[in-house]
């Protein structure tokens, strides 16, 4: 009688496990969302793709190099400097369809110099982003001394960020494609699941005769040029770049996004198509919160206590201490 | 081929000997010295004390970090913890409570926070990058509610008799020596004994090699590595209380900016150590070395841009040396 108890509550919570995360997310807006009605407009809804889209856009960066097996600290503080570059450029008079092949050779750098360091000198990757975390924002308060950059009068610059066609925003549509292309890459060409191997098991991978350094190395360069190009999109999006320093802020909720992407899978694989679910979610949840009349400094909380639950639910069958493996 | 070397050339090792394990102190002390000579006013008395002073702060949170860093773990959240620590105490004084329950409360919410933590990184396994980074943002979040939005909580302008007692743990000194300097100097040499003299510090020792190994040689890991968490918070929230008391003022999120400085500190600590480890000694030299960075950069008139640049580099510097090293064995 109670192991057959046992085993029904057992199933439930598998159930609640496997599918929980969705059905989790669902529920949460729906509570909020008839809370305040206002959420559920067409154009609210359209909003919450706007604003999530930078976020995500992040996320799908990090997730690249997850994938692979390593780890970036410098994930916000890379989208801050190429933001502030472009914004930069911009000013100055440059053509602002080149700060796009400038956001992305400076990101490809970026993650090219990390690959270096972490493959090469061999700096436990937590360690070794961390560093040019701090590189990446000393360049950026460097280059802006402090001061807001405000772009003005580039409607074709802007309509990449603020844009829309018909009533879909422009950055959703960026998103999409950038979505598209990654899964693509990763679930169907040998590189991309040779990436997924190496950061599943780096020595079995090693042992099946494929050269895990490369498909690292790769995985950080990739990664490096998203986030390089999401610098750029962001400094539309937001008519420039601000001075305050937020990378840390833009860091949590990218690797929330990737993290609770990761728990719909079953085996909690990383994956392109859940981080972006994710991130719209997180956008979302913000947004209805917002709407429900919940302050700007209770919403970071709330975001923290979901990345945990999120890890949660990926950890809590293995109970393992919670060691740090990157350094 | 170690003993070839040496039958071979023994001066020659014991130079190389010499400058493994003490080449990164000649290092620090030549960087101090070029300090020194691109201005003369870096190696006065003053300003000397001075920096000791301020340092005092960085090297509780250091050791902190450290103790959590020792068995593999990490905590963002000290910082954090070490802000909001501070501006409860503040909180309390403002509100007319006596020193000393101001203090004790400051206290237990480091320590409920530093449970909170053991439980989730050491009984849960959440990954202590991950759980930390959570705990960090829900304690800020925490932090300016209760502050209304990082309203600062100012002490100064209190009458003297309210906040004497509390501010003798700053401002005070016994004798010629600081107040400050005492607590750290105390802290200093309990974290020594805990870290290198006792059971505790084998067992975080045995963690730090292999966790399987020492589970197998019943070390009990998750108290052990839950532990040290709450060991990281306690000592972030004295950290938290000294800063208020020392500059009579609270400022929600001032003290972030810590977080970076612990991590340089700690790292340029393992290179004072043989073997890359993480000790006391060690960290508290990092610490010194970046409270006499920031203020050099301070007296160059430097801004921040530089010091996150010099921070970024010295971490990869100091890693990398490390690394290098094991590689050529």
């Amino acid at each position: 009688m109670t192991e057959k108890k046992s085993i029904s509550i057992s199933g439930l919570g598998n159930f609640l496990i496997r599918r929980g995360t969705g059905i989790g997310m669902i529920v949460i807006l729906l509570a909020l969302g008839l809370r305040a009605n206002l959420f559920f407009a067409l154009s609210n809804l359209m909003d919450v793709l706007k604003q999530g889209s930078i976020l995500t856009l992040i996320a799908l960066g990090l997730t690249a190099v997850l994938i692979g097996g390593g780890f970036d600290m410098g994930a916000g503080a890379l989208v801050q400097l190429t933001c502030n570059l472009a914004a930069g450029l911009i000013i100055s008079g440059i053509n602002p369809a080149i700060t796009l092949p400038v956001g992305l050779a400076v990101g490809f750098l970026t993650g090219l110099v990390n690959a270096f360091l972490v493959i090469m000198v061999k700096i436990p990757s937590f360690v070794a982003t961390l560093g040019t975390m701090f590189i990446l924002q000393g360049l950026t308060t460097y280059y802006n001394q402090g001061e807001a950059l405000t772009i003005t009068q580039q409607p074709f610059f802007s309509f990449l960020g603020q844009g829309r066609v018909g009533i879909v925003p422009m950055i959703f549509i960026i998103v999409i494609v950038i979505t598209a292309l990654m899964h693509y890459f990763f679930k169907h060409t040998r590189t991309g699941l040779r990436m997924y191997a190496t950061g599943e098991n780096s020595a079995a991978t090693a042992l099946r005769g494929v050269n895990t350094k490369k498909y690292l190395m790769l995985s950080y360069c990739i990664s490096g040029a998203i986030l390089g190009l999401t610098g750029v999109f962001q400094a539309s999006y937001s008519y420039g770049a601000s001075a305050i320093n937020s990378g840390m802020d833009f860091l949590i909720q990218a690797l929330s996004a990737a993290y609770l992407g990761s728990t719909f899978s079953k085996t909690n694989e990383l994956s392109v198509i859940g981080t972006v679910v994710s991130g719209m979610f997180i956008a979302a949840l913000s947004n209805a919160l917002i709407i429900n009349g919940i302050s700007n400094q209770q919403i970071s909380g709330i975001l923290g206590i979901i990345l945990v639950l999120s890890i949660l639910l990926n950890v809590i069958k293995k109970r393992e201490i919670g060691q740090v493996t990157i350094f | 081929m170690n003993d070839t070397a040496i039958s071979r050339a023994p001066a020659r090792t014991k130079i190389i000997n010499f400058l493994s394990s003490y080449g990164s102190v000649i290092g620090i002390i030549l960087v101090l010295a070029v300090f020194q000579l691109i201005d003369n006013r870096f190696m006065r008395i003053q300003n000397i004390v001075g920096v000791m002073n301020s340092s005092t702060l960085l090297i509780v949170m250091s050791l902190a970090m450290m103790m959590v860093m020792s068995v593999r773990g990490i905590d963002l959240s000290v910082a954090q913890v070490a802000d909001a620590a501070g501006v409860i105490a503040a909180m309390l004084i403002i509100a007319g409570k006596p020193f000393w329950l101001a203090i004790i409360v400051a206290l237990l919410f480091g320590l409920g926070v530093g449970i909170f933590n053991c439980i989730l990184m050491s009984y849960l396994g959440v990954p202590a990058i991950i759980g930390t980074l959570g705990m960090m943002f829900i304690v800020r979040s925490f932090e300016l509610t209760l502050t209304k939005g990082a309203q600062p909580q100012i002490l100064f302008t209190l009458p003297p008799g309210r906040t004497k007692q509390f501010f003798f743990i700053g401002q005070g000194s016994l004798g010629p020596v600081p107040m400050l300097i005492i607590i750290c100097l105390i802290i200093i040499i309990a974290m020594y004994f805990v870290k290198e003299r006792s059971v505790l510090g084998r067992h975080m020792e045995a963690i730090e090699g292999n966790v399987r190994a020492a589970f197998l040689s019943s070390v009990r890991i998750r108290k052990v590595f839950g532990a040290t968490f709450v060991f990281s918070s306690v000592l972030a929230a004295i950290a938290g209380i000294m800063l208020v008391s020392r500059s009579g003022n609270a400022v929600p999120r001032g003290v972030e900016t810590y977080l970076t400085d612990c991590f340089v500190a700690v790292y340029i600590g393992t290179l004072v150590s043989k073997k890359r480890k993480f000790t006391v000694v060690g960290t508290v030299i990092g610490a010194l070395f970046v409270g006499f960075l920031s203020n050099f950069l301070t007296l160059r008139g430097m801004g921040a841009a530089y010091k996150t640049l010099f921070n970024g580099v010295f971490i990869i510097a100091a890693v990398a040396m490390g690394a290098l090293q094991k590689n050529r064995k």
